[in-house]
């Protein structure tokens, strides 16, 4: 057990305060990168890229806030500062706009470095008779592991920086004398609210509240058609109105009656008249049938 | 206020009376957690609930589709751009399938760096082997149902791969394919095997899973004093619960977010003609598939030493592993073979699965 305050290398301090931040804050983040998705928005273009980076400053303030605070009490033996989160994380920002963004040209330098290098050594004459699947895993091996070993000791170097950020704000710090088991106990109260329904009734709220979002924004049909499938083009019915109908019936019936009664008026009238010889061929069909 | 219990909890006492709810709660609960709750131990409980999303969703799709060769790809093609939310539906069901698969081998790679394999607990490794091998199944079985080219050929290739098995690969082969050519009796089995066969064995295996488990008890962290673990211990509700809770919530949005980014696109419907289409299976089968691809695994043999007696020999000694190593060292740092052999396989497994990717630039 350790009762005195543990001696950490930078390397060490910077992972214990910065991997358990990232996974604090992922959540929180992929959620908010869900709702824009449904709404349409792709969370790493324009106006979505910077509407979750807004929303992640907050965030992570929060989360480096958490876990250096349980660092601090818990392997450290300090007493946390009160800033220690909103510190932590614009001088973590600081340090990754700067050697992030070094980091960031020095690995792709690598990666095309690597594989200029690699194609080279694979075109010579000697080599070109490997088949070509097993050419494409051992380019991929080797400038794979160079970038790899790269990219790690680049991250090393990265966690150096910030566990020295961590450092300064430790040295700061008043020690703690109180034993393990209270140092726990402490870290273990700031991480849960004073007043627990109230905080499971918002977290629940806040998680009801998105899910409707996401069904409300969410299309309904998919907004990826697929080129070759033809979608029936349905033509609606016409409503039917049925006094309408019955007014046009009753309409027709009555034009009907009156073209009766006019072909039975004009029959009268030709009565005793000698039928034509359309009418006497006429009347022999009749017969025939 | 009285001191008369309300309707509620007059039912609650009705219902515990008889079937000891309390009891049950407070065994579900209270399960001691040695060196406190950890982010290491959310993938058995996150696998559960991709499993029940899994479900859920499957049985959503299963109101429209259609197990039929001549319905397949038209109820699947309807789904996907006719049936409210559809598109969703079935793009969260195939991202949930290899949302399942990442975390089989996540919770696997935990266990053996976690050295949780050990005695007593060889029997919990063991059926967790064989949840793995249906999970697997139900990523095989579920890829050809939307009977398009890409599920055709993917089958087409996996079985053959199966009929290398010597004794009973030929059959296991006749029995999945139902004639020469994959056809209607295939797609009816796959089917049953998918929706009936492979669920209620999951059920079953992964309630055994559990159930051993908790006899045997959480492993714990790999070092630590055993007073520093004392301090830190805590029971399972609610430290642990909030933790698998967010981490379900994230794997529900990811998946969520996969849907959206990427959804289910089918190809042209299934023929025995492949055209210009390239066949390959599903992305978790990259690595074994590329594999087959080098010079030293051509041939009957070479193919049978790929795809069946390298994998099968892996398989054997995962599950050989508890009776070998039976050294009670569970620190990572101070098992070296262990440590540089997960290194080596998911490093094999990582480059084999991007040759695969890279690959298809050579193949037109």
């Amino acid at each position: 057990m350790t009762d005195q305050p543990t001696q950490m290398s930078p390397v060490r301090l910077g992972l214990a305060v910065a991997w358990p931040a990232f996974w604090t804050g992922v959540p929180i983040k992929i959620a908010l990168a869900l709702l824009l998705l449904a709404m349409g928005q792709h969370p790493w273009e324009f106006p979505g890229l910077a509407f979750l980076l807004l929303l992640s400053i907050p965030v992570d303030i929060w989360a480096v806030g958490l876990s250096g605070r349980t660092v601090f009490l818990e392997r450290l033996g300090v007493e946390p500062p009160a800033s220690l989160g909103l510190t932590l994380w614009w001088q973590g920002a600081a340090l990754y706009a700067t050697y992030g963004s070094l980091a960031c040209f020095l690995e792709r330098q690598t990666i095309a470095g690597s594989q200029a290098v690699v194609g080279k050594i694979l075109d010579l004459e000697l080599l070109k008779a490997i088949p070509i699947a097993e050419r494409i895993s051992i380019e991929l091996t080797a400038w794979g592991s160079v970038s790899a070993v790269v990219l790690l000791a680049l991250t090393l170097g990265g966690l150096f920086l910030f566990g020295k950020l961590v450092q300064r704000q430790a040295d700061s710090g008043s020690p703690t004398t109180a034993p393990y088991e209270a140092r726990v106990h402490q870290w273990d109260l700031m991480r849960v609210p004073a007043d627990q329904p109230l905080m499971l009734t918002v977290v629940m709220a806040v998680g009801v509240a998105m899910v409707l979002l996401l069904w409300a924004v969410m299309p309904v049909t998919t907004p990826h058609p697929h080129e070759s499938y033809i979608k029936d083009e349905k033509k609606a019915a016409p409503i039917l109105k049925p006094t309408e109908v019955l007014q046009k019936a009753e309409r027709v019936l009555t034009q009907a009656e009156t073209s009766v009664q006019a072909l039975e008026a004009k029959a009268k009238t030709s009565k005793g008249k000698a039928p034509a010889a359309t009418d006497k061929k006429a009347a022999a069909k009749a017969k025939k049938a | 206020m009285s001191g008369q219990p309300n309707v509620l909890e007059k039912v609650i006492a009705f219902v515990d009376e008889r079937v000891g709810l309390k009891t049950l709660q407070a065994k579900m609960l209270n399960e001691p957690v040695p060196g406190g709750s950890r982010w290491a131990y959310i993938f058995g409980s996150v696998l559960l609930f991709i499993f029940i999303m899994q479900a859920v969703t499957g049985i959503l799709l299963m109101f429209y589709y259609v197990p039929s060769a001549d319905h397949a790809y038209a109820s699947t093609q309807y789904i996907i751009h006719e049936v409210d939310y559809g598109w969703f539906l079935l793009s969260y069901h195939f991202w949930g399938s290899s949302a399942m698969v990442v975390m089989v081998f996540a919770h696997m790679s935990q266990v053996f760096l976690w050295g949780a394999y050990k005695s007593p607990r060889e029997m919990i490794w063991l059926v967790g082997l064989a949840l793995f091998g249906i999970v697997m199944a139900f990523g095989f079985t579920g890829y050809l149902l939307p009977w398009d080219q890409r599920a055709y050929w993917a089958t087409t290739v996996g079985v053959e791969i199966m009929d290398k098995t010597p004794i009973v690969g030929d059959f296991m082969a006749r029995f999945l394919k139902g004639g020469a050519t994959p056809g209607q009796m295939t797609l009816s089995r796959f089917f049953v095997i998918h929706v009936m066969i492979l669920p209620a064995m999951l059920m079953g295996l992964a309630g055994l899973h559990i159930f051993l488990f908790r006899k045997a008890g959480p492993a714990g962290p790999f070092q630590g004093t055993p007073a520093e673990l004392k301090a830190k211990t805590d029971y399972f509700f609610p430290r642990q619960i909030w933790k698998d809770m967010v981490a379900m919530a994230a794997v529900f949005a990811t998946i969520c977010s996969l849907a959206f980014i990427e959804p289910v696109v089918l190809l042209e419907e299934a023929t025995p003609d492949p055209g210009e289409y390239h066949p390959e299976p599903e992305w978790y089968f990259l690595f074994l598939f590329q594999l087959l691809r080098l010079k030293i695994f051509s041939g009957e043999f070479g193919q049978f030493l790929g795809a069946i007696a390298i994998p099968g020999a892996f398989m054997a000694l995962l599950a050989a592993l508890p009776f070998i190593d039976r050294s009670p060292e569970r620190n990572i740092f101070k098992r070296p073979v262990a440590l540089i052999g997960w290194i080596a396989v998911m490093a094999a497994i990582l480059i084999f699965t991007v040759s695969a990717i890279i690959n298809r630039e050579f193949l037109d």
